[in-house]
């Protein structure tokens, strides 16, 4: 059975999305984190650092620090993310998700 | 404000991508006679023929009406209730043609914004063999209610349709279920029921890869000919291969509520 969510706050607190699992562990994402693990097909093709920033996600001057918008449930596994900076087309699954718990626990389990 | 990737077909409830991990095992009299079996349940349905290599839902439907072109929207024709539309309606007979990513794409994007589906339960969908473009763009395009993957006992056995399915999953489209065609063969001469590969092992790998068992579609060449005449065997309610159908239809709709159900159920989002 793949982990399901019983809630998701989109600001939970300092620059983080958090993650409320149905097996009551909590996973808090760092925005930044969050947006350069993006799976959508442009992002994912891409091969990316540990936490570089994604092309137009770059912290300049004048620009709104980024922050998920909005998010909307994709049927029963996935969450859909619309970051304020335009990007939409990344869908979270659960699955995908709960892997990228960054937490000491989870960090210590998967061995990232 | 991004667009909602379901906004080209606001009104359609559920789509459902009939696909394979390799060609031939009859995803196109799947999706044919599913969309049948769907409509027989008194649901609004569209088919939609994705395959532009290969179309052949439209002689799987017979009929030859083509779709009237309307103030730059498509009109679908109308084939035993189910709205249908196909790349064949478009193409010139005997032409073969190169399709490119970007082409491929503007395809199917028209396929769903340009053709009047009107209020839909289920927009059936026939996608070409294996994991390209087509399943891509299509997935890209809008969130998907789920696949149907078809496969043949032997291709179970040879893991092909776990190809299939690793890629749905890879682009986050849930999985609804396996359907096993051409299981038992059904002698048209005789009636008798026959295993030629073997039986229940499609259930049982669908077990195992914990995905949803539809159910199995005798090999009867009663189907084929069905098929060839313009006529899916679902719409024959009393011959085995279409109460075949109905019953995977029935399991489909089955897994489409759970689906909807458990995403109703609500994940809070704040
Ligand atoms: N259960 C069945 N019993 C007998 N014949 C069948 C059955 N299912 C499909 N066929 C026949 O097998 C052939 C291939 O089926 P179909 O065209 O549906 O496969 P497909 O997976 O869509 O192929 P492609 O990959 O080329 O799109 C057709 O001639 C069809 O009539
Ligand atoms: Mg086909
Ligand atoms: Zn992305
Ligand atoms: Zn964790």
């Amino acid at each position: 059975m793949a982990p399901t969510p019983k809630s998701i706050k989109l600001a939970a607190g300092g620059n983080t999305l958090a993650v409320e699992w149905a097996d009551g562990h909590v996973s808090r994402y760092p925005y930044q984190y969050l947006r350069s693990r993006c799976p959508c097909a442009t992002c994912a093709g891409n091969a990316r650092l540990p936490n570089a920033p994604v092309p137009g996600a770059l912290p300049i001057f004048g620009v709104k620090p980024l922050a998920p918008a909005r998010a909307e449930l994709v049927g029963r596994y996935a969450v859909q993310i619309f970051w304020n900076d335009g990007h939409a087309s990344g869908i979270y699954s659960f699955d995908y998700l709960r892997g990228l718990c960054p937490c000491d626990e989870c960090a210590a389990r998967t061995g990232k | 404000m991004p667009d909602n990737p379901n906004s080209l077909i606001p009104q359609v409830r559920y789509t459902i991508a009939v696909a394979s991990g390799k060609g031939g095992v009859g995803k196109s009299t799947v999706a044919a006679n599913l969309a049948v079996a769907l409509h027989a349940t008194g649901a609004a349905v569209g088919l939609m023929d994705t395959d532009v290599y290969g179309p052949s839902v439209p002689t799987l439907m017979g009929g030859n009406t083509a779709p009237h072109v309307i103030e730059g929207k498509i009109d679908p024709p109308v084939e035993f209730g189910i709205k249908i539309i196909s790349m064949a309606y478009f193409l010139p007979k005997d032409e073969a043609i190169i399709w490119r990513g970007p082409m491929l794409h503007k395809t199917v994007r028209q396929f769903l914004g340009d053709v009047r589906w009107g209020e839909l339960d289920y927009l059936v969908m026939d996608l070409p063999p294996g994991t390209g473009d087509i399943q891509l763009s299509l997935s890209q395009t809008i969130l998907l209610t789920g696949a149907v993957i078809v496969s043949t006992p032997q291709d179970l056995a040879l893991a092909v349709a776990s190809k299939a399915i690793a890629m749905f999953r890879k682009l986050n489209v849930p999985i609804l279920g396996i359907v096993e065609n051409m299981s038992t063969f059904i002698c048209p001469h005789c009636g008798e029921r026959e295993d030629i590969f073997g039986h229940g092992g499609a259930r049982q790998a669908a077990e195992e890869i914990a995905v949803p068992f539809l159910g199995e579609i005798p090999l009867n060449t009663a189907v084929r000919l069905a098929s060839d005449s313009g006529r899916p065997i679902a719409l024959d309610k009393n011959s085995p291969n279409g109460k075949a159908f109905r019953e995977v239809a029935e399991a489909l709709v089955e897994q489409v509520r759970l689906l909807s159900e458990q995403s109703a159920q609500g994940v809070k989002i704040q």
